[in-house]
């Protein structure tokens, strides 16, 4: 019966690692994440998309780092030492890294802890509220398409 | 029946036989007399029906059995070879390609009959013997029944028991006497494979498949390992222990298409035959003695056995000395090899910052000594991978003649440097291109045969295909002797489809002009064919050929012809390359498009058009500041002197100014991915001994 009840709870709920960006809090779904480095040297690329910061050498491979800062249209990146690289495994389109301010902690979200939203801009699909704490939940897939 | 394992050999056994009728057909419409062509022919359509047969390819069988039944008719003079059964047999040869195809997608032959070809090849057969098909479909068909009459009338003594002088090691005899003791009988056997017969080791395969359903075969001579290898010439030898009849095992194996004969008998083994009727005390030490005896002839044997096997490794390769391997494994390989370069690099790095610690002398002499090991390996593993273009192009002669016919117009191909290598990644996406150049040539090159005839031209038009080295390039040049590109008319179809203006035509170059055939949608063909002239054409070709990191020219004369030069890299992973630096960007130019290093005073630049220039040995050379490439600003204050790498592409040069010069590196390219919009001057990046990202430039985009 208790193993049943957790069961279902599983089922419903998604782990979401949570983040800062400027002074908001993301939760981007655990499924996505490959790793999370620190912040390290990202090479110039020149005469691409203005959101995209460069590219940097994860063990060997060549990874394309995204200011979601400059996506979204919120203000420059300010690294400091608890910035982060969060490299998201895209389907067909291989490892992308998003930079972040800090990374906090995860969480678990059941379905009836998240609001589904539409109309709250479109790099957003929903709510969470873990506790006092609102979390903006990332739509990875409008952050990979291409266009402001 | 499980095949699979064959499928990949299959496949590529049937491209190359395909090749080799096709080139045959050819000959052949040239010289239908030429009986080693015919009976190459037949040789060929015999073995594809042999293949297919074994593979359970049952249309691709039937319908080169017809083939074959064909070139019966014409090996035995009853038929003679005339354009439309050549015609026909190209037909033929595009329907076992679309079989082939079918496997190639989905292992299976798929379900087109080919009725009408095959009706067709049965009408010759027909004509032939006067209106008696039926005799004519029979003749061939009972040919073989007789050969297989024969051979049992012909007794097994053409065929030798070589299974009686098989010596089964001790595993082998324990297994037979316990094979015995449970009541079985063991036969052996030695079965004989058709000579001529292809996938030997498939058809061994499917011998033991048909016999384990019958009984356990224990031995195998030459070992299971050795026939799966097929190194074993046309026979060979099994013992079974079966409850069967010895009979019904020979009718099993024969029963897989081409095994010549089956021959078989029980073995009487004293050892086997003793053992159960004796004492199991006595027996001991008797079976001793015997396994001590069988010991020393096996140990006498392994080391025969190790001589002979020897000799047929040093004899073997002299008729076949390639192996197929996937490119997968390759890949895998030159990956391995491309850590091993940036792990050798990053060595070097820490040996020339020369921190104290690795001032060893004796440090320095193994880096060096890896260095030369690791460049080596690369070189090694890049000439593996080199295959020579003529899998690509030995299908064009074929196209050419076809594209004769429909067009109506008399051309020949004249090829040269098939055996020109290149990587196999290249080679493989090289085809549409050429192909389209050539069909670009036959379709808008050359003029049709009267306008030829009179201009005092011979008739039959000129198509080429040369390919050559050159340097760290590979040159193909295809071209053709016809009425060459008519500038004028590109320039007006230019202006009026408005891609340029009157003004911008009348200051560009007739070569100029002519690249504007490279843009998108831009088709000269004054009529649509079905063989170009949709206006997805030569844009389509440079994209291809700059994919692969090469670049393609046309140079023409009107009346006189058309040359299109496809320039192409050796290799594409590692390459070569200078690295420079602007500010505190590094940036890699593969040492292959640089032509030489100048150090350039400033008061030597010279204005031509408001663009800086340099007059240099006589040519003027246009300056590509690199800061203002990559977006950096200008330096604050101008040096005195400039470093300029002077860089080629075709005949055009070009200077590049950078702040410093790094040196030269072994660099391992690595793309971008895919999220990043390619702005095409840059071609990748590569990562440094440090660890640190360098960008490699694409100095062909900034010319």
């Amino acid at each position: 019966m208790a193993n049943k009840a957790l069961e279902v709870i599983e089922k419903q709920s998604k782990q979401y690692i949570v983040v800062m960006v400027g002074n908001e809090q993301y939760g981007i779904d655990i499924s996505y994440i490959d790793n999370i480095v620190r912040m390290q040297k990202i090479t110039r690329v020149p005469r691409i998309q203005p959101y995209f910061n460069g590219i940097i050498n994860l063990r060997g491979e060549i990874v394309s780092v995204m200011s979601i800062r400059k996506k979204m249209g919120l203000e420059e990146d300010v690294f400091t030492h608890s910035s982060r690289i969060i490299i998201l495994k895209i389907e067909e389109k291989g490892a992308l890294g998003i930079i972040v301010d800090e990374v906090r902690e995860v969480v678990n979200l059941s379905e009836d802890e998240i609001e589904k939203v539409s109309n709250k801009g479109r790099f957003i699909n929903g709510i969470g509220t873990h506790g006092d704490e609102l979390i903006s939940l990332l739509e990875i897939n409008a952050i990979v398409d291409e266009g402001q | 029946m499980d095949v699979s394992q064959y499928l990949e050999i299959f496949i590529d056994e049937t491209n190359e036989h395909l090749q080799n009728l096709s080139d045959c057909i050819m000959e052949l419409e040239k010289d239908p007399e030429n009986m080693d062509t015919i009976n190459e022919i037949f040789r060929a359509a015999h073995s594809l029906k042999g293949m297919a047969g074994t593979m359970g390819f049952k249309r691709m069988q039937h319908l080169t059995h017809d083939m074959e039944n064909v070139f019966q008719e014409v090996r035995s003079d009853k038929i003679k070879v005339n354009s439309s059964m050549i015609d026909l047999l190209f037909k033929c040869l595009d329907a076992i390609e679309g079989y082939l195809e079918n496997v190639k997608e989905s292992s299976d032959e798929g379900t087109e009959d080919n009725e009408l070809i095959i009706k067709e090849l049965n009408d010759f057969i027909a004509a032939a013997n006067g209106g008696a098909p039926a005799a004519a479909a029979a003749a061939p068909e009972s040919k073989p029944e007789a050969q297989a009459g024969e051979a049992p009338a012909e007794g097994s003594g053409g065929y030798e028991r070589k299974y009686l002088s098989v010596k089964p090691d001790d595993a082998e005899t324990a297994k037979i006497m316990e094979a015995t003791e449970a009541g079985k009988q063991i036969y052996g056997f030695t079965v004989y494979v058709e000579k001529e017969c292809m996938l030997k080791a498939a058809r061994a395969f499917l011998v033991f498949k048909a016999v384990e359903e019958l009984g356990q075969i224990l031995v195998y001579s030459p070992s299971s390992a050795d026939i799966e290898a097929e190194k074993f010439e046309s026979d060979f030898s099994i013992f079974v222990a079966t409850t069967e009849e010895c009979d019904k095992i020979i009718e099993a194996a024969k029963s897989v298409s081409e095994i010549e004969e089956v021959v078989g008998g029980e073995i009487k083994e004293e050892s086997g035959e003793e053992a159960p009727a004796e004492d199991a005390k006595e027996t001991a030490p008797a079976v001793q003695e015997e396994a001590s005896d069988l010991h020393a002839e096996s140990a006498a044997k392994p080391q025969s056995q190790g001589a002979g096997g020897k000799k047929q490794a040093v004899a073997k390769p002299v008729t076949n000395r390639t192996v197929r391997v996937d490119i997968e494994k390759l890949d895998a390989l030159m990956n391995q090899v491309s850590e091993l370069i940036i792990a050798k690099n990053s060595l070097v790095s820490i040996s020339s910052a020369g921190s104290g610690d690795f001032q060893d002398q004796t440090f320095h002499e193994q880096i060096e000594y890896l260095e030369r090991i690791t460049t080596s390996l690369h070189e090694s593993v890049m000439k593996v991978r080199m295959v020579p273009i003529e899998s690509v192009v030995a299908k064009f002669p074929r196209m050419i003649r076809d594209l004769s016919r429909k067009l109506d117009k008399k051309m020949d191909l004249y090829m040269t440097g098939e055996d020109t290598e290149l990587d196999r990644t290249v080679v493989d996406q090289i085809g549409d291109p050429l192909q389209h150049l050539l069909r670009n040539s036959a379709d808008h090159g050359l003029e049709d045969n009267e306008t030829r005839r009179a201009k005092g031209k011979p008739e039959v038009g000129s198509i080429f295909l040369n390919a050559f080295q050159e340097g760290n390039n590979v040159i193909i040049q295809v071209g053709d002797d016809g009425n060459g590109i008519d500038v004028d008319a590109v320039r007006a179809k230019a202006i009026e489809r408005g891609v340029i203006t009157e003004e911008q035509a009348e200051s560009m170059s007739q070569k100029e002009i002519v690249n504007l055939l490279f843009l998108p949608s831009f088709s000269m063909a004054k009529k649509i064919t079905d063989i170009s002239g949709r206006g997805v054409g030569l844009d389509v070709v440079r994209s291809n050929i700059e994919a692969l990191g090469g670049d393609v020219e046309v140079a023409t004369e009107l009346g006189e012809g058309t040359t299109f030069t496809v320039r192409l890299p050796l290799t594409l992973a590692i390459i070569q390359a200078l690295m420079v630096e602007v500010r505190d960007e590094k940036y890699a130019i593969a040492l292959n498009s640089i032509s030489n290093i100048e150090d350039i005073p400033v008061k030597d630049i010279k204005y031509v058009e408001a663009s800086e220039v340099i007059h240099l040995r006589g040519k003027v050379i246009p300056l590509i500041r690199l800061e203002e490439v990559v977006d950096i600003g200008p330096k604050e204050e101008e040096p005195e002197h400039l470093t300029v790498v002077i860089v080629q592409k075709g005949d055009n040069l070009a200077g590049i100014v950078v702040d410093r010069l790094m040196g030269q590196q072994e660099i391992v390219i690595k793309s971008l991915g895919k999220f990043i919009n390619n702005n095409k001057i840059i071609s990748g990046a590569t990562i440094l001994g440090d660890g640190e990202v360098a960008l490699i430039l694409d100095v062909n985009v900034l010319m």
